[in-house]
């Protein structure tokens, strides 16, 4: 998307909370439900700046917000706006070549790699042990016996779809900690 | 949308884009992620799909040109792909630890080259000048390879001998301390009850902080499961808790069920957990007792 002719000025984000609600507390609630929902959407739709693209749809809801003071659902009339924003940053869109240092399991500074393992082994031990034996086995073996054991951890769990979800959430919790690892390390 | 989940092809072609010109179908599909949980957690196990795909080589030409141009476009999908790649390299590194520290696959039956390029080497140099005393230099070769592999081998039994005594007595001092008692404790089982006879039974204390026990059982041989695993009581007709399990098989090749059962499940007294595994040679079955008293 080129870059954008307004900001999200402190009034217009005030301006935007009130239009969520009349309670500070329920307005700030209701945003960042927002925000994460189409955040999300953007990624969703192979956005580089999902973020960006979130400020500039908050930026015209705030220009119609007289228009659409009855809204029934501000989340709802969002999205329709988002949409109309992400239709306009495909046809400016130009794909980002793919770093090479991203598909390499290795970061490029020796030393962050060893600190990036050691919180990985660190948050390996905070899993609850069901998760660790679970995120263990998955990964275990390689070729025909990786697919026989991630066949019988399915049966265990009533279906593949189930052992995905619970992976996804294992794997999520782990790389949340990893971050806050190397965050704290770095503070 | 909101009570059925739409089939997981069809959510991969959204991630990857290619739904972008059927707008009815792309536009439920966004609605629903929006206000559907369950589909959204479903949306995120398809990207972890999507990208350990990418990382196994496995996409098609087409779906792998999609992933870069348009699916790992948002960094936060970027930074997914390098935390997954961080945790194969994590695995992998683990997994050649284990490969490293197994020279357990018997050397004489070896193929020749595979285990040691100096080995190899000596017994192709003497070969071409001494013909036809090779079979007898390669026969002294491997014995002296077989002697270092024994030795490595009792080494080992006595490093994990030492390691299991050490554990043990770990145990005891934790079960003899209730006052210090965290909210999960350990109970190790290493007999069975054909192996227990006249001998004291592993023993463990519940108080009312005690959240949820932490099971190991120590299985004799390898088997690749699964295991059913019930907790049973004397006085109880039906068990008292139950799963099934894929045992955890350890770097030198033993193995053991790993698990955690809620303190709520035991009662005071004399309990088993009964192990039983459908194997091709017929039904196997076994009883570890153990002793528990649970104080609330």
């Amino acid at each position: 998307m080129a870059a954008r002719e307004r900001a999200l000025t402190p009034e217009a984000f005030g301006k935007f909370l009130r239009w969520l609600s009349q309670d500070d507390e329920l307005a700030i609630q209701e945003y960042q439900s927002i925000r994460k929902k189409l955040v999300r959407y953007f990624i969703h739709k192979g956005c580089s700046d999902p973020d960006e693209l979130f400020d500039a749809t908050v930026d015209i809801v705030v220009g119609k917000i007289e228009a659409c003071a009855e809204c029934p659902s501000p989340l709802n009339y969002c999205y329709g706006v988002a949409k109309n924003v992400w239709r306009q940053n495909v046809r400016e869109r130009k794909p980002i070549p793919l770093d090479k240092d991203i598909v390499s399991p290795e970061h490029s500074d020796p030393e962050i790699h060893e600190h990036e393992l050691k919180c990985l082994e660190h948050c390996m031990e905070q899993l609850a042990p069901s998760d660790r034996d679970l995120i263990i086995r998955y990964h275990q073996f390689q070729g025909h016996d990786k697919i026989e054991t991630r066949r019988l951890l399915a049966d265990g769990f009533g279906g593949v779809n189930a052992l995905r979800i619970r992976m996804c959430r294992i794997r999520k919790d782990l790389r949340i900690c990893v971050v806050d690892c190397i965050r704290r390390s770095a503070n | 949308m909101q009570n059925s989940l739409p089939d997981r092809r069809v959510v991969r072609q959204y991630l990857l884009g290619e739904l972008n010109e059927q707008k009815e179908l792309e536009s439920d599909l966004s609605e629903g992620v929006l206000n559907n949980d369950a589909l959204s957690e479903m949306v995120e196990s398809i990207e972890d799909e999507i990208i350990e795909e990418y990382l196994d080589g496995a996409l098609d030409p087409a779906d792998k040109d999609a992933a870069e141009k348009y699916f790992l476009q948002p960094p936060e999908r970027k930074e997914k792909l390098r935390f997954a790649r961080l945790l194969r390299h994590h695995f992998e590194t683990k997994h050649s630890d284990f490969a490293e520290q197994r020279p357990d696959v018997l050397p004489v039956t070896h193929p020749v080259g595979s285990r040691g390029a100096h080995g190899a080497g000596s017994v192709a140099y003497w070969s071409s000048h001494f013909t036809a005393y090779w079979q007898v230099a390669a026969l002294i070769l491997l014995s002296v390879v077989s002697l270092t592999y024994i030795s490595g081998v009792r080494k080992r039994q006595a490093r994990l001998e030492t390691e299991l005594v050490r554990e043990r007595e770990r145990s005891e001092s934790l079960a003899t301390a209730p006052l210090l008692q965290p909210s999960a404790i350990t109970l190790t089982l290493v007999s069975d009850r054909s192996r227990t006879t006249g001998t004291e039974l592993p023993h463990i204390e519940i108080n009312s902080s005690t959240q949820r026990i932490i099971v190991e059982i120590a299985l004799p041989g390898v088997a690749p499961g699964p295991y059913d695993v019930r907790l049973e009581s004397k006085g109880e007709k039906g068990p008292m808790w139950s799963a099934k399990l894929l045992p955890l098989v350890s770097l030198f090749g033993d193995s053991r069920l790993m698990f955690d059962v809620p303190a709520q499940s035991f009662e005071s007294g004399v309990s088993s957990f009964v192990v039983s595994s459908s194997r091709p040679q017929g039904e196997w079955r076994k009883h570890y007792d153990f002793q528990a008293r649970v104080t609330k």
